[in-house]
Formats: C-alpha cells, sequence, structure tokens
C-alpha cells in the first residue's frame, strides 16, 4: 500500500467526519452574501431605509451597485477572511492531534511522518482552493439574484484571476500556522499567531511598507487598494514565498527531529 | 544474544533532570517483560525512546535489531505500542478508527478491521463514535489498533489501565495467548504490580531513571522474603514461646521471618501447643511484588 495514498485518505476521512472544515467553508459564505446585501442598499438607499436594511445614520449609501464594486468587495474578503477562517482551517488539521492526543499514533507508523504531513498539507490545500472557488460561485448566483448592472466576461476574468491569486497568496502562508500549531501542540499559539499577522499586515499596509510583509501582500494583491503594479514588486511574492518555504521546513523539520512528549 | 529490544547507555536529560540515565535493558524474543515504576521513574520516557519518539540524549535503542534513530523510521510494521493514556479521533466511529490504523500500517485486507473488533469484544460498539465510549472500551480500542497488524512485538504502557476486573482477566488471557501461542514479544509498563506478577517472565525495575534492577520471574520468586504467620488466642504468650524466631507482632498476629520457622511450622504448631496457647491460623506467606518493589526503591533512595 503506497504512503501518501494512505495518508491522504486518512487524513480525508478525518475531515469529512468533522465539522470544523464544514462550518468554516459555511461561515466563509456570509462575505458573498454580505456582499449583495450591500449591492442591494447602494441600488436604492432610500428604498433600504424604508425597508430598515439600514439606519438613518448608515454611512453605506455612497458607491455605485455594479459588478466591478461588488467583485471589489469580495477581493477584500477573501485575503482578509482567509487570512483568519485558513488558518483557522490548518491550525485544526493540525493541532487538533495534540488536542485530541492523537499525535503518538502518527508517530512509530510504517506510513512515513513526511506522508502525513504532506497529506494534511493537500487537504488544506484543496479545502481552501474549493472554498475560495464556492465563494466565487455564491458570489456569482448572489450578484445575479440581486440583479446587479455592468457584467462583462472579460471583468470576470480579470477579478477571478484577483480573488484567486489573493486566495493563492493567503494559502503559501499557512504552513507557518501548520508550524506553531505543531510545535505549541494545540490550537490557541496558533490562533494567537493569525490575530498578531493579521494586525501586523495592517499596520504595515498603513505605513507603506507592506510590500515586504508577507502577510500584507495578498490584500494589497487583490486590487482593492489600488493597482497591484504600484503596491507590489518580485521582491513582494519573493518574501511571500520564503514565508512559506521556511513554513513548510519548520513543520517537517519539527514532526522529525523534535521531542514528541503528548 | 540478539534481543527483541535492546538499550544501551539509554539515557535521556531535560536540563539537569535526568528522565533516564545509562539505562540498559534487554527484551528477549517471546518473553513478556515487565517494566515496573512509580510515577515520573521514566517508564513513558523509555517506552517513547524506544518508539522514536523521543531522541535519546545518549546512548541507543534497537528495537527488533535497527536501531532507532530521528525521523521516526523503525520496523513500525512489526510493531503495535499503546502509550500512556489511548487516544483516538472522536468524531469517528471505533470501525473508523481502526480502518484509519490498518491503512496507516499498510494492511490491505479489510477483515483485519472486523476480526480485531470481534477480538477486543467491541463488536457492539463498532459503529459508535469513539468519543462516545467508556474509558474502558476507549482502553481496549487502543489495544486493538495496537494488536490490528499482528505484530512480532507489542510495546504496551500501562494496558490493563481503566479496564474493569473481567477485562483485566480477558486481556491478560489474551497477552499470555499472544505470548504463549503466536510467539509475540510483549514488553509492557505497569504500575498494577499484582498484573505483571501474573504475567511476566522478566521483570525491570525503574526508579529515577535507572533501572535498579531486571530479573527472571523465577528469580524474583526466591529473592523474595517467606514469613510465617501465626494467630492465636494469646499474642503475647505466643511472643514469649517463638522469642528465638525474633517474632513480630502486626495487627494482632505475629510474623516470623526466621528461615527455621518458615520451613517447619510444624514444629512451631507444636512449640505453642506444647505451651497451652495453640495457633488458630498458621501460613507460610510469600512477600508480594508490590513489598519487593518498594523495599528495593526505598534501598535506591537511601
Amino acid at each position: 500500500m503506497n504512503p501518501l495514498p494512505s495518508a491522504l485518505w486518512t487524513e480525508a476521512l478525518k475531515m469529512r467526519r468533522s465539522k470544523v472544515p464544514f462550518f468554516i467553508t459555511l461561515g466563509f459564505s456570509i462575505a458573498p452574501l454580505v456582499g449583495g446585501l450591500f449591492m442591494i442598499i447602494m441600488k436604492d438607499p432610500a428604498a433600504a431605509k424604508d425597508m430598515g436594511l439600514i439606519s438613518a445614520k448608515a454611512q453605506l449609501t455612497t458607491g455605485s451597485a455594479d459588478w466591478a464594486t461588488f467583485f471589489e468587495f469580495l477581493a477584500q474578503a477573501v485575503p482578509m477572511g482567509g487570512a483568519i477562517l485558513f488558518a483557522i482551517l490548518t491550525s485544526w488539521v493540525f493541532g487538533r492531534e495534540f488536542a485530541d492526543r492523537t499525535a503518538k499514533e502518527l508517530l512509530a507508523l510504517p506510513v512515513s511522518r513526511s506522508a502525513i504531513l504532506t497529506a494534511k498539507f493537500m487537504l488544506v490545500l484543496l479545502h481552501t482552493l474549493t472554498t475560495t472557488l464556492w465563494i466565487f460561485g455564491v458570489g456569482l448566483v448572489v450578484g445575479y439574484l440581486v440583479d446587479i448592472p455592468g457584467f462583462s466576461v472579460d471583468l470576470l476574468r480579470s477579478k477571478f484571476l484577483d480573488i484567486f491569486g489573493s486566495a493563492l497568496l493567503t494559502i503559501a502562508l499557512l504552513p507557518l500556522v501548520a508550524f506553531i500549531a505543531s510545535a505549541g501542540q494545540g490550537y490557541m499559539p496558533a490562533f494567537g499567531w493569525t490575530i498578531f499577522t493579521v494586525v501586523l499586515a495592517q499596520i504595515a499596509a498603513v505605513t507603506g511598507w507592506g510590500d515586504w510583509l508577507p502577510w500584507s501582500v495578498p490584500a494589497l494583491f487583490s486590487g482593492a487598494a489600488g493597482p497591484r503594479a504600484d503596491l507590489l514588486g518580485w521582491h513582494s511574492y519573493l518574501m511571500v514565498l520564503l514565508a512559506s518555504g521556511v513554513g513548510l521546513f519548520l513543520t517537517f523539520r519539527w514532526w522529525r527531529y523534535a521531542d514528541q512528549t503528548r | 544474544m540478539s534481543y527483541a529490544i535492546e538499550t544501551k547507555d539509554l539515557s535521556k536529560y531535560y536540563g539537569n533532570f535526568r528522565a533516564l540515565n545509562k539505562v540498559n535493558l534487554n527484551v528477549r524474543y517471546g518473553e513478556i517483560y515487565g517494566f515496573l515504576g512509580l510515577n515520573g521513574a521514566g517508564k513513558t520516557t523509555a517506552i517513547r525512546t524506544m518508539l522514536g519518539m523521543i531522541r535519546p540524549s545518549e546512548g541507543q535503542v534497537r528495537v527488533l535489531e535497527q536501531v532507532i534513530g530521528p525521523g521516526g523510521g523503525g520496523p513500525w510494521a512489526r510493531v503495535g505500542h499503546l502509550v500512556e493514556s489511548p487516544s483516538a479521533y472522536p468524531e469517528l466511529t471505533v470501525r473508523e478508527n481502526l480502518d484509519i490504523a490498518r491503512r496507516m500500517q499498510g494492511l490491505p485486507d479489510r477483515r483485519a478491521v472486523d476480526g480485531i473488533i470481534e477480538k477486543l469484544a467491541l463488536a457492539s460498539y463498532a459503529d459508535r463514535k469513539a468519543g462516545t465510549l467508556s474509558s474502558g472500551n476507549f482502553q481496549r480500542l487502543g489495544l486493538a489498533r495496537a494488536l490490528l497488524h499482528q505484530p512480532e512485538l507489542l510495546i504496551l504502557d500501562e494496558p490493563a489501565n481503566a479496564l474493569d476486573p473481567a477485562g483485566i482477566v480477558e486481556i491478560r488471557g489474551l497477552l499470555l495467548d499472544l505470548a504463549r501461542d503466536h510467539g509475540t514479544t510483549i514488553f509492557m509498563s505497569s504500575h498494577i504490580l499484582a498484573e505483571v506478577d501474573l504475567l511476566a517472565d522478566r521483570i525491570g525495575i525503574i526508579h529515577k531513571g535507572e533501572l535498579v534492577d531486571e530479573l527472571d520471574a523465577a528469580r524474583l520468586e526466591e529473592l523474595r522474603e517467606r514469613q510465617l504467620i501465626v494467630e492465636t488466642r494469646d499474642v503475647s504468650k505466643a511472643r514469649e514461646v517463638l522469642t528465638e524466631f525474633a517474632p513480630l507482632a502486626v495487627n494482632g498476629h505475629l510474623v516470623l521471618k526466621d528461615e527455621r520457622a518458615v520451613k517447619a511450622p510444624d514444629q512451631i504448631a507444636t512449640l505453642l501447643v506444647t505451651a497451652g496457647t495453640p495457633p488458630t491460623r498458621l501460613s507460610v506467606e510469600q512477600e508480594n511484588l508490590e513489598e519487593y518493589f518498594l523495599k528495593l526503591t526505598h534501598s535506591q533512595d537511601e
């Protein structure tokens, strides 16, 4: 029996039986629904006030209700929500082995620790990409139902690349979360790390250093803050790649060499 | 001579704390090796080191004649293990947990899971989520996972934990069957000394990270002190009569450790009857493993 397919089968079963991945996708689905709500409000703010959707004090009465704005909202939501929700998924996939005290069952097996880790990363990649596609798909349905004007195939293609690209950059930063969930032997250190990086990303973006900080790059890539060619350089992608590589290296190394006492 | 488990000067330090200190332990093929020690003595550290979960600070471990190095490599398809408390994925059923173990052991035959469920009397719980099991059945699930691939070597940390008396007897029978009829080598740690006493061919005693004794069960029998227990209606008079055997009054009866008394209880009875204080009970009892163990560990402390 080939070790990697066995490890993949095992990890997939664990994911299927748990509610965590499902609720992460479900929670993320709120993003396109909220986007749709905004579109309804922007289309006719007066009617929205009459319907009680917004209060008289609401700021959300400016902006255009079109597909470009709707996609921009999704492009902001994916790296922002992904940084938190995808990190929760990753910390669950790795940290659960310590919370459930099952890590010790993964260590002395004919299937190597590397194969198990590879399977975990592959499943995280698959689930996060599927979730991104799902959100995009839900967005299209919501946009169609709300009847937003200004749709074109070119716009769809360009915004799909923005959203999918920023999701990929967000996903590339997850190995560090996996490492912290492993070395921290549970979910909590990884949650703390995630909040720290989200805050740090905001500060770096505001102070103009976002192009150097890997955690700021996905949001800047999305185009929400302006054309990415002005905000990011090749060094920005290199930093993301570096953070990803360091995370993978540390995770594999930790599982291979660290004393496993839980 | 080759051993199923062999440690050479195995040491593990955490700063100044010596969790294991030059442990030299040999487990022969086909035997049941009982590994005894108080809490914190180093039993689990030793077991984790044998399974490649902890890297030794010094020394070496060989399992089934293969050196256990860092990174998890080892003859694990031939080894079953249960380390500390058993664990399982709580949202998965018993069968699914075992199916995961089957996959990870590279067993293509799905019937292996049914077989072990039957063997560990888990059939009525097979489709229940592991998280809802009682601690006894959870322990059975842990044992089932360890035994699933019919390993040559079983490394079990407290296998009788959480089992009810009937379960303990059942698992004892199962382990004896594996060792005697299938040639499985069993290394088991336990704090239930009576359990080890009933099962083990050899016993290793670890105390404060050091292997203070390693001996055959037969040798242990010889080493354990025997004593004659004397009960009579007049303990003080009986004590006077038996002065030359240095009797000790314990809980209303006399304990005689003198070898002459232990070997000839009939003569003690004659002496007591002649003195007009006949015994109501005479019994030669052997020091139990607990007493031997405590004596040994206390002598190490002094």
